[in-house]
């Protein structure tokens, strides 16, 4: 759904809250404000705008001015104005409903409901439930007052503001929706609960944005907890906004990046903002140093600085202090000046006490309208801070002074997004942002469009300019630079923003903006690099890597075997719409989809009954995870196989890999490509390999750059170069389908010990070597004390004390074990971290839930591979159970192939 | 007199005599391979006993063993080395048409409680209550009107005339082939004439017509086969396989005569249709597609590979042919750069389904699913490829644009057929600038980096093999010592024996 509402000229008294203030005065502004919502474009639900303009057409008489398609327009050239950032955060933390505040400003939802509403979270499943399920945008047109914009330092190019704001999931199963809002945005506001503090999502995503180089700020939300919840004192509060500040902190400290500079944040430096979402205010330290400031008569930024820290500022003695004097009324610049006058105001409101109310405001010179005076309590203090503290004016003034706008973002991004050298022409247009340049588009991800079936190609323009009916080269993820691989030229039909609530095609849309675009939909997945269509040497942006991976997978079958054709083409439509979500086929003939977790996959399948699927009933699968095959000890002796004319034998072992080694495998920090001196090094030093069998390394397998790989042992033997590539070859297929259950290797190394050819070459080919290579490695797997590996889930947990004994017992039923128990400073709160085997992780929030009487909220994120100690080999047994069981749903034998078919004797 | 009743000799005997063959092909599978001594000699006694009639001609009769094909079809290249007249072929067959020889089929007869088989079958039917289809292994074609009988009777016994159970049984199509006919089958499959339906009491209604694998039955106007009940009598052999794919929206039961059981459970089998239904879709993302000619015999091959080939081709895939007899995983091992092959051959042989293969073996009819565009996998499948050749409407390519989505690698693949054919077109200057650029680029790349399906023709793939037949790095110009070659068998060298005590 995408509606989009522009306005111009909105009078004073509309926002009254916006204008007319004394320490922040901005210009006769208009707010634009768009909507799109990234999962379906049907019609937007009627609720938000609706209610809202009862609530505006009352208020506004000679305003409503449409705003045009090239007013929007003009203001996309001005690459210096735009701020494209993401709202990230740990699940639950505000993020939807401060981006709601930040709405609200706008006029689009009423003042009274902006933080109930979600207004960008569109899908109804998403309302139901209370999480963003996908990343949502809304474009604010801002314009700042000279007066506001003295300080800032930046280019800029008049003071119309285009923000393009995305607001995005918190719960790990759709982290890879952050990925790709992080992917086309610069800047991030980093949301985090003044209570709960830094979590472990806050903690990924906030990696996650480093590692694109996105410069973060930060929001401590959920203030009015502090006010009306706790009821913490001046001292206690800034102790526990420092301590999530510091946690913050610490994170971004170790991306210390001379290009980005310093990314940490610090509230002195007006980085750090603190709003309550729910409650629609917010504000910075910039707010109370302009106040005090005059009063003080000291600069701006120098009472920035005293307002927070160690400065402390006694009114007895109206002096300012490093340390607290002891004097009971001395107290920190912040308690003092911040904290204090807030929470005395909330306090009035809240005691209804009027006549003490209105001379404080007055004070501030905030002034309510009549009908508001007649409010009560929550309402009142509601409209009070809003109007005193808007939250759209704080967090904006942040993101436009703190945050990087296009043109400065691409010179440093331009090392993260592009895959070719750093001096061509590409490189070039976008490190400088160049409407003029080369196209360069990511698109970042697929939105349902209207009409079912079809998709908006959404992402961003780095470089040049995408037009209507203009030829583009599609670049896939696979790609290949010079190949003629996952590589189309199609035209753009339409090029697409949203206006109101239908879409609007503009001419073109330049570098540094977002886009969507329609007709290329049949040839993208889910992300793609286009450029013009005459740019064959350019190199497409670099893939996005993800945070999580598709660990959980389902199969479905349709009910009626006819309807086959229809669920193919849904599967297509789902695998498109969802970053993460892998759509594929097992050997056995079954359509797998794979998702993050378990909520993902619930979501993945309602999309695929309710949109992609015409109508036809599915059957699914219990969900099933996928295991890996390894090794516990080096092979008991050295096994043999003969080829088929029996006049080839290969000798091999196979023994697990050095701790660690699988998993630099896995990072790319070891692999094919290496340059084999590095990869030597790498070997020797840290994983005690010798120097010259780390260059007798033949292959890594499965897909070339598995984490197993096999090792040239042999001395002396004759032709063995010739058989190698045929050994690679069973060595492929052996991996990817390990001699237990078929499923792949993982972390074994296998040595080819000895080797005796034929001397003809037609008996040694690859018809009697690459059967043979793959019955010698099961020979060998299988001697070396098989084991398989599951998937394991990090689990962070949430919970007050009382909630903890019922979280141990759901976790020990469950085979999980607690790693670590740590209350957070200054709540009643334990974090707990757990390890939980994936299989076990089915159904595991809801019983959890139900054991702590809804207290515990688990979130998974899949951590590691973990062996199981039992044999497989040994009948009976758990893992020799489990085998049965994938063996069975693989409609494979039961029993597993014994060794003696394997191996031969001499 | 067992052999004369198995072996049908005398049958065969006047089969020779009343066509006046003079040399006679005997093709017998393996497993019959030890009676061909005895069938030769008793067919010969029949023969010469009957000889007064045409005094001075001398049968010559030949035993064939070993066929480089599947042994149930005609060995016709091996009977034509022999200048023989006709084949007589025993046991199992696929009765698939022949090209050149006439063929008398004996098909063996295998024991069978016919009793025991119609009242399992007329239970489980009861039950069922659905119309009910008999078809039959041919080795028990000898008790067809038996099992018939006996059937008919046991279903009416416990439910009186009440709820009569609809009965069709197959027939076997024919025993004796000849090649003029099949210039009817292969051009329509229903064409044969209406005569052979075998319904009682339905002569005079309009009948559809189904044959597979030899056998043929007719069912009235406006009953869908769908709805029937198949119930197979024999063993779970290639034939079964062949009538659970091609009937796969039917229930299906098998009566196993050798057990005498009934088995209603056919799932691995049904899992055979979704297997292979993967292999279609694997099949799509193949760049190098082998083709095995895995007969000569069948009318119609050498049409079927060419519209392969052609059908391949025109996919932007690369294609080679290959005749290798039986496929075998160390024969098609040796060819790892075709990342599928398609198996050309009779309807019972042609699903060939090992983990053991490297590469998956599809048939024709998979194939023309694979390399056109947008046809689909419906359910529908045909195993004969006469009747695909007929049924396949080769002009399905619609002009859909749109990327290939490939659930192996969970997203849209590339699609060569568009640009690769303006490739082609290039002048020869451009070309060979282009063809040397390629040269590079391959051998720029890791040798290592080999895995299926990337390369696009075989030259390619050898190009970047890490073996390319010569060892030019050796780093020493100076001849190697001279030494002294091993002894012994393959097996086990002389200089291993100890050493291999002292591996292990």
């Amino acid at each position: 759904m995408c509606f989009h509402l522009f306005w111009e000229q909105v009078s004073t008294s509309f926002f009254p809250h916006v204008f007319g203030r004394p320490y922040i005065v901005y210009g006769s502004g208009f707010v634009l404000l768009t909507v799109w919502d990234k999962m379906n474009c049907k019609e937007p639900k009627p609720f938000s705008f609706a209610s809202a303009s009862s609530t505006f057409t009352r208020s506004v008489s000679n305003v409503v001015v449409k705003f045009t398609v090239d007013g929007l327009r003009r203001i996309m050239d001005y690459k210096h104005n735009i701020r494209n950032m993401s709202v990230i955060a740990h699940v639950d933390h505000g993020k939807s409903t401060l981006t709601d505040s930040l709405v609200a400003a706008a006029g689009i939802i009423a003042q009274e409901v902006a933080g109930d509403v979600r207004m960008t979270d569109t899908r109804a499943d998403e309302a139901e439930r209370g999480i963003t399920i996908k990343s949502t945008g809304i474009s604010l047109y801002y314009e700042m007052s000279d007066e506001s914009l003295k300080s800032y330092k930046g280019e800029r190019q008049g003071n119309e503001y285009l923000i393009n704001l995305i607001d995005s999931p918190g719960h790990v199963d759709f982290s890879s929706e952050v990925t790709a809002a992080l992917r086309i945005t610069d800047g991030a506001l980093v949301v985090v609960d003044c209570v709960e503090g830094v979590c472990v999502q806050t903690e990924t995503v906030l990696r996650q944005a480093l590692g694109e180089r996105i410069r973060p700020v930060l929001t401590v939300n959920k203030m009015d907890r502090c006010f009306l919840e706790l009821q913490v004192d001046g001292e206690e509060a800034y102790q526990t906004f420092q301590r999530v500040i510091e946690n913050a902190n610490v994170i971004m400290a170790t991306y210390e990046d001379p290009l980005l500079g310093d990314v940490q944040v610090y509230p002195e430096k007006g980085t750090v903002a603190f709003s309550a979402g729910l409650h629609g205010w917010a504000f910075t330290l910039t707010n109370f140093a302009k106040m005090y400031a005059s009063k003080f008569g000291v600069d701006e930024s120098k009472m920035m600085e005293r307002l927070w820290g160690e400065n402390f500022f006694d009114p007895a003695t109206k002096k300012w202090t490093t340390k607290s004097t002891g004097s009971a009324t001395c107290k920190r610049g912040f308690v003092q000046f911040c904290y204090e006058p807030i929470k005395q105001i909330i306090n009035t409101c809240m005691n209804d006490q009027k006549d003490k109310l209105w001379p404080m405001l007055q004070k501030l010179g905030v002034t309510m309208k009549a009908e508001e005076k007649d409010l009560m309590g929550k309402a009142l203090m509601k409209r009070v801070m809003q109007t005193w503290l808007p939250a759209s004016s704080a967090l904006l003034e942040m993101m436009i002074f703190h945050l990087p706008s296009p043109a400065t973002a691409q010179k440093y991004r331009v090392e993260n997004l592009y895959e070719g050298p750093l001096d061509d022409q590409y490189a070039n247009a976008i490190r400088n942002c160049d409407p003029e340049g080369p196209l360069m588009l990511y698109v970042s991800k697929m939105i349902p469009a209207s009409d079912k079936g079809r998709f908006f190609a959404f992402g961003r323009v780095f470089a040049g300019k995408v037009q209507t009916g203009l030829k583009v080269r599609i670049m896939g993820p696979n790609y290949v630079p010079g190949e003629k691989k996952d590589l189309y030229v199609k035209s753009v039909q339409r090029t697409v923003i949203w206006m109101g609530k239908k879409q609007e095609t503009v001419e073109d849309v330049p570098c540094g903006n977002t886009v969507a675009m329609v007709g290329l939909d049949q040839f993208i997945t889910k992300n793609a690099t286009l450029t013009n269509e005459k740019e064959t040497d350019a190199h497409p942006i670099r893939a996005m890597k993800f945070s999580v991976s598709p660990v959980v997978r389902v199969a479905v079958q349709c009910k009626v075997a006819s309807d086959l054709p229809k669920l193919v083409e849904g599967l297509k439509r789902l695998a498109k719409s969802d970053p993460m979500v892998v759509c594929t086929i097992e050997e056995s003939g079954e359509h797998i989809i794979a998702g993050a977790g378990e909520l993902h996959l619930e979501i993945c399948l309602k999309d695929l009954v309710d949109d992609f699927m015409g109508g036809a009933e599915i059957i699914k699968s219990d969900p099933v995870v996928s295991f890996r095959e390894t090794v516990l000890e080096k092979s008991c002796r050295i096994v043999m196989s003969k080829s088929p004319n029996k006049h080839n034998r290969l000798y091999m072992e196979a023994r697990p890999m050095e701790e660690g080694l699988a998993e630099a495998i896995d990072d790319g920090r070891i692999g094919p490509r290496d340059d084999p001196k590095v990869r030597a090094k790498i070997l020797s030093e840290e994983f005690g390999w010798d120097k010259d069998l780390a260059k007798k390394i033949w292959c890594f397998g499965p897909e070339t750059t598995g984490p197993n790989m096999v090792v040239d042992m042999c001395k002396g033997v004759q032709y063995l170069n010739e058989i190698k590539d045929s050994v690679v070859a069973g060595f492929q297929w052996a991996s990817k389908e390990g001699a237990l259950a078929e499923e792949n290797m993982r972390g074994i190394c296998f040595e080819v010990c000895d080797v005796v050819l034929h001397a003809d070459a037609i008996h040694r080919g690859g018809g009697q070597v690459i059967p043979t290579a793959r019955r010698v490695i099961y020979a060998s797997q299988l001697t070396a004390k098989p084991r398989l590996l599951e998937p394991v889930y990090l689990v962070e947990i949430q919970a007050p004390e009382q909630a903890l004994g019922g979280i141990y017992s759901v976790l020990n039923q469950k085979r999980g074990h607690v790693f670590e128990e740590m209350q957070r400073p200054g709540t009643p709160l334990y974090n707990i971290k757990a390890y939980l085997p994936v299989i076990e992780s089915f159904g595991f929030s809801g019983t959890l839930r139900a054991a702590t009487s809804g207290q515990a909220f688990p979130q998974c994120v899949f951590d590691h591979w973990d062996m199981m100690s039992s044999d497989p080999l040994e009948s009976g047994s758990q893992a020799a159970n489990l085998v049965t069981e994938i063996r069975k749903r693989k409609g494979l034998k039961e029993q597993m192939t014994p060794l003696s078919e394997f191996e031969d004797k001499l | 007199m067992e052999l004369e009743s198995n072996y049908e000799i005398s049958r065969t005997a006047s089969f020779i005599r009343s066509r006046n063959f003079t040399r006679v092909a005997l093709q017998f599978p393996d497993e019959l391979l030890k009676d061909s001594t005895r069938v030769v000699s008793a067919l010969r006694d029949k023969l010469c006993s009957s000889e007064d009639n045409a005094s001075d001609k001398d049968v010559g009769l030949y035993v064939m063993a070993d066929t480089t094909y599947g042994s149930c079809c005609v060995d016709e290249v091996g009977a034509s080395h022999i200048n023989a007249d006709c084949v007589i072929h025993y046991g199992h067959t696929c009765l698939s048409p022949t090209s050149t020889l006439p063929a008398l089929f004996v098909f063996g007869k295998a024991p069978i409680c016919v009793s025991n088989c119609s009242k399992n079958l007329s239970n489980y039917a009861l039950t069922s209550g659905k119309p009910v289809v008999v078809l039959l292994g041919l080795e028990y074609a000898y008790a067809i009107q038996d099992i018939k009988e006996a059937f008919t009777i046991e279903s009416s016994k416990p439910h009186g005339s009440t709820s009569k159970l609809e009965l069709y049984c197959a027939d076997v199509i024919r025993s004796v082939m000849d090649p003029s006919e099949n210039v009817k089958t292969s051009s329509g499959h229903l064409g044969l004439d209406g005569s052979l339906a075998t319904d009682q009491g339905s002569s005079n209604t309009i009948c559809t017509l189904h044959s597979i694998g030899g056998l043929s039955w007719s069912l009235p106007e406006g009953r869908r086969i769908e709805d029937c009940l198949l119930c197979w009598v024999g063993a779970d052999n290639a034939a079964f396989a062949n009538v659970v794919l091609t009937f796969n929206g039917c229930e299906i039961v098998r009566y196993d005569a050798a057990e005498n059981r009934l088995v209603t459970d056919v799932s691995h089998q049904r899992r055979i249709l979704k297997r292979r239904y993967y292999l279609v879709e694997k099949a799509k993302d193949a760049n190098i597609i082998g083709i095995l000619v895995g007969t000569l015999g069948v009318a119609g091959y050498l049409h079927m590979i060419n519209q392969m080939k052609g059908l391949i081709t025109r996919a932007g895939k690369k294609v080679y042919t290959l005749v290798m007899g039986k496929p075998n995983p160390a024969k098609l091992a040796n060819f790892p750069e075709c990342d599928v092959f398609v198996y050309v051959s009779c309807a019972q042989t042609a699903l060939l389904d090992s983990k053991e293969f490297l590469s998956p073996v599809i048939t024709p009819f998979e194939a023309m699913i694979a390399f056109s565009r947008g046809s689909q996998w419906t359910g529908a499948y045909v195993m004969e490829f006469q009747n695909l050749m007929t049924s396949f409407p080769m002009e399905l390519r619609d002009q859909l644009e749109e990327a290939r989505f490939s659930f192996l690698q969970g997203g849209y693949v590339e699609d060569f057929e568009l640009e690769e054919t303006s490739e082609e077109n290039e002048d020869g200057t451009l070309a060979l600038v282009k063809a040397t650029e390629k040269a590079l680029q391959v051998s720029d790349k890791d040798p290592k980096s080999i895995i299926k399906g990337t390369a696009k023709s075989g030259a390619e793939y050898l190009a970047s093999r890490s073996y390319h037949g010569l060892d030019i790095q050796s780093n020493s110009s100076l001849p190697e010592p001279f030494l002294i070659g091993r002894t012994g068998k393959a097996s086990g060298y002389e200089d291993e024996k100890s050493k291999q005590q002292s591996l292990s």
